[in-house]
């Protein structure tokens, strides 16, 4: 499939707060209870459309596990967005999120778009962080956020798409130059050719470019 | 002089892995930040250069018309239309920019009106809550006493890492308006230089290393394997997006699936871990000198050696390895087990399977071909069985190079001294060598099978598409024998760090 925009996303935060699912929610629609420790990292990707435009997602999903944590931070690099989760029913969760965010503005762009995720929100009766404290910690250090469940899919598709929406902003903004890699964005094979035969067309995107 | 995995806690571990990564590469805000800019400031022009692409302005420009037909877009005025996320972003980075220290008495704020909503049962409207947050903000001054109750409060349930964060939270913000200018620039400076050391040792190690022969020529100067790949792959793209609309047939491309099987991540990320660690082991060799020097020099000497010496191209002389890839399974396992690091060979025994069972697909067909007349033509035509090879070989080669971005990935986080790594580099070749010997097999299988298919096919149908099973089976030999050449920096640095451990010891 061809995409206008190819951006790179990390997803980091505690072990076991639900980064994978949150992940395999988002690209095949599905929730896996249990799922395996993550080495490293692991990978997924699923096109999007913003503003009519096709954008292909490529997230890395790293390792929770503190012992990973300086071959992760390695990942960070490059990345255009970064998912920031923790478990809504583990307060421990919430109150790493100092270091990871300076990890993560350390070791990454200083744009680099960061959405906090406040996870499990299915599960309300074990809940331990209030969803104004999430918002609290997001205002103060300028992230997006977001309450989501793996589990139900409740706003998994938002949280992965608004931060996609975030970057593109900031991309016609000018605030991200586009044709440096390090900022996590690409640009698509067909994005140049398809914008170039626009202005015959009336607006809506034409897949595949196929009016040449 | 290297990352201490044992140490358990953040702060030694993130300390200790500055100091090894390299001089360049500065993230301390409390060093000299002045110096290592003047430093690294050089380093990083000259590595723009090769990387910059010219700015193709036909690329930037059309951004701009699909806009203008919907005038009404709201994302022309941004920071009013796009609703509360775009308002909180705005609203952290000016305070970041211009009242840093606010930013500190801010959030200390509003966890006291959380507090105090907690108690109240009540929760306060953003109006009551910024009324309060001005009202504390005014009291703060009075109100460290209680902010230090705070700290250690919430240390108590978030262990020492609270601790950490909560204290250094502080600081941090008083630092960030001295450093935030100068900090960004070093840190992004440090990385470029990072990237330039790892660009040039892909030269150096093209230049010098026989394991590269094979793609030398296709491997440019300045760009690594994974450019290479995603370049064919964009390249393959365009095309389909080209034909797509013409012709609704599935084509084969070799880059695309591939990356849809994650290869191409897999790789990318193993060439970020062997480049870190080959900046790591060049970082270390500078600071020893003498006997050390040479002590090391000998030992890594050791490592590299099944790197270059080992032949890969072993013909598969005997066709009598079965379709079903039991041999190559049983071989694989063996020799991974004796790595002794708990990795798992199940994804690419996956992929070998799903390739068996292509096969068996396809070795099916002709059998039906020979009563035709009575079976719906459901028969499998050329192109599917042309499809069939390449997905299998992109299939296999990805799995092969997620195998080795795993090991990589283990060994470097967890060092037992079972085996050494020499031992190791030597297991790995032999590694390289059966999955090599594998996509040999498996490009024979499919090629015999699309020449029984395509039995009644005309030559210039049948022809090219056993060319190109053929082309991507060297191809991905030639993928995974790259991929396991980044290893080699791998092990040098689990080799020093275990040299250093035990010296500790």
């Amino acid at each position: 499939m061809a995409y206008a925009y190819l951006f790179k996303y990390i997803i980091i935060g505690d072990t076991g707060v639900g980064k994978s699912c949150l992940l395999l929610q988002f690209t095949d629609k599905r929730f896996q209870p249990v799922h395996d420790l993550t080495i490293g990292v692991e990978f997924g990707a699923r096109m999007i459309t913003i503003d009519g435009k096709q954008i292909k997602l490529q997230i890395w999903d790293t390792a929770g596990q503190e012992s990973f944590r300086s071959i992760t931070r390695s990942y960070y690099r490059g990345a255009a967005g970064a998912l920031l989760v923790y478990d809504i029913t583990r307060r421990d969760t919430f109150n790493h999120l100092t270091t990871w965010l300076e990890d993560a503005r350390q070791h990454s762009n200083s744009n680099m778009v960061i959405m906090l995720i406040g996870n499990k929100s299915d599960l309300e009766s074990r809940r331990e962080v209030k969803k104004e404290e999430g918002e609290a910690f997001a205002r103060e250090h300028g992230l997006i956020f977001m309450e989501t469940s793996a589990k139900t899919a409740s706003n998994v598709e938002e949280a992965f798409i608004n931060t996609a929406k975030e970057i593109y902003e900031k991309i016609q903004e000018g605030v991200f130059d586009i044709n440096n890699e390090a900022n996590g964005i690409k640009i698509g094979p067909q994005h140049a050719a398809t914008n170039s035969t626009m202005g015959g067309s009336q607006g809506g995107q034409q897949p595949g470019g196929g009016c040449c | 002089m290297s990352d201490n995995e044992s140490s358990a806690s953040d702060q030694t571990e993130k300390s200790v892995d500055q100091e090894s990564s390299s001089p360049d590469r500065d993230d301390t805000p409390s060093d000299s930040q002045i110096d290592r800019s003047t430093d690294v400031a050089p380093v990083r022009k000259t590595r723009r250069r090769p990387e910059h692409k010219p700015p193709p302005e036909d690329q930037k420009t059309p951004e701009t018309p699909p806009q203008a037909e919907t005038a009404s877009n709201p994302s022309t005025e941004k920071t009013d239309s796009q609703g509360g996320w775009g308002y909180w972003g705005n609203w952290g980075k000016s305070l970041i920019s211009t009242a840093t220290a606010t930013v500190a008495t801010v959030g200390q704020g509003l966890s006291q009106v959380i507090e105090k909503a907690e108690t109240s049962l009540g929760i306060p409207s953003p109006e009551e809550l910024s009324a309060q947050v001005e009202e504390e903000e005014e009291k703060s001054d009075a109100k460290s006493e209680a902010d230090k109750e705070e700290g250690s409060h919430s240390s108590g349930m978030g262990g020492a890492m609270g601790m950490i964060s909560s204290s250094s939270m502080g600081m941090l913000s008083s630092l960030t308006s001295v450093v935030q200018s100068t900090g960004k620039t070093v840190i992004s400076g440090g990385l470029d230089a990072l990237e330039f050391i790892g660009k040039k040792t892909m030269d150096v190690i093209a230049e010098g290393d026989p394991g590269f022969k094979k793609t030398k020529g296709l491997m440019n100067r300045n760009s690594t394997l994974s450019q290479v790949l995603r370049e064919a792959k964009e390249q393959e793209e365009q095309q389909t997006a080209d034909s797509v609309t013409s012709e609704t047939q599935k084509k084969a491309h070799y880059g695309m699936l591939f990356d849809e099987f994650q290869g191409l991540s897999h790789l990318e990320a193993l060439e970020i871990l062997s480049r870190e660690s080959d900046t790591k082991v060049k970082s270390v060799l500078t600071t020893l000198s003498g006997e050390e020097l040479v002590k090391l020099r000998e030992e890594l000497e050791e490592i590299k050696e099944p790197f270059s010496l080992t032949e890969f191209e072993d013909e598969v002389e005997d066709d009598t390895r079965g379709d079903d890839g039991e041999e190559f399974i049983k071989e694989l396992t063996d020799v991974l087990e004796s790595l002794l690091i708990s990795t798992s060979a199940d994804k690419l025994c996956k992929a070998r399977k799903n390739a068996f069972s292509r096969i068996t697909y396809m070795k099916s067909q002709p059998e039906e071909e020979e009563k035709e007349q009575e079976t719906p033509p459901i028969k499998c035509n050329v192109e599917d069985a042309h499809l069939s090879a390449i997905t299998s070989l992109a299939e296999f080669t990805a799995r092969s190079i997620e195998q080795f971005h795993k090991t990589a990935e283990i060994l470097l986080h967890c060092n037992t001294d079972e085996a050494t790594d020499a031992e190791r580099a030597k297991i790995l070749s032999q590694v390289t060598v059966i999955m090599c010997k594998e996509i040999s097999v498996l490009c024979k299988k499919f090629t015999s099978g699309l020449t029984a298919i395509g039995a009644n096919e005309k030559g210039e149908v049948l022809n090219p598409l056993i060319t190109s099973v053929f082309l991507e089976a060297s191809n991905s030999a030639s993928y995974i024998q790259d991929a396991f050449q980044l290893l080699m920096p791998v092990l040098e640095v689990s080799h020093i760090q275990r040299t250093v451990e035990s010296a500790q010891a």
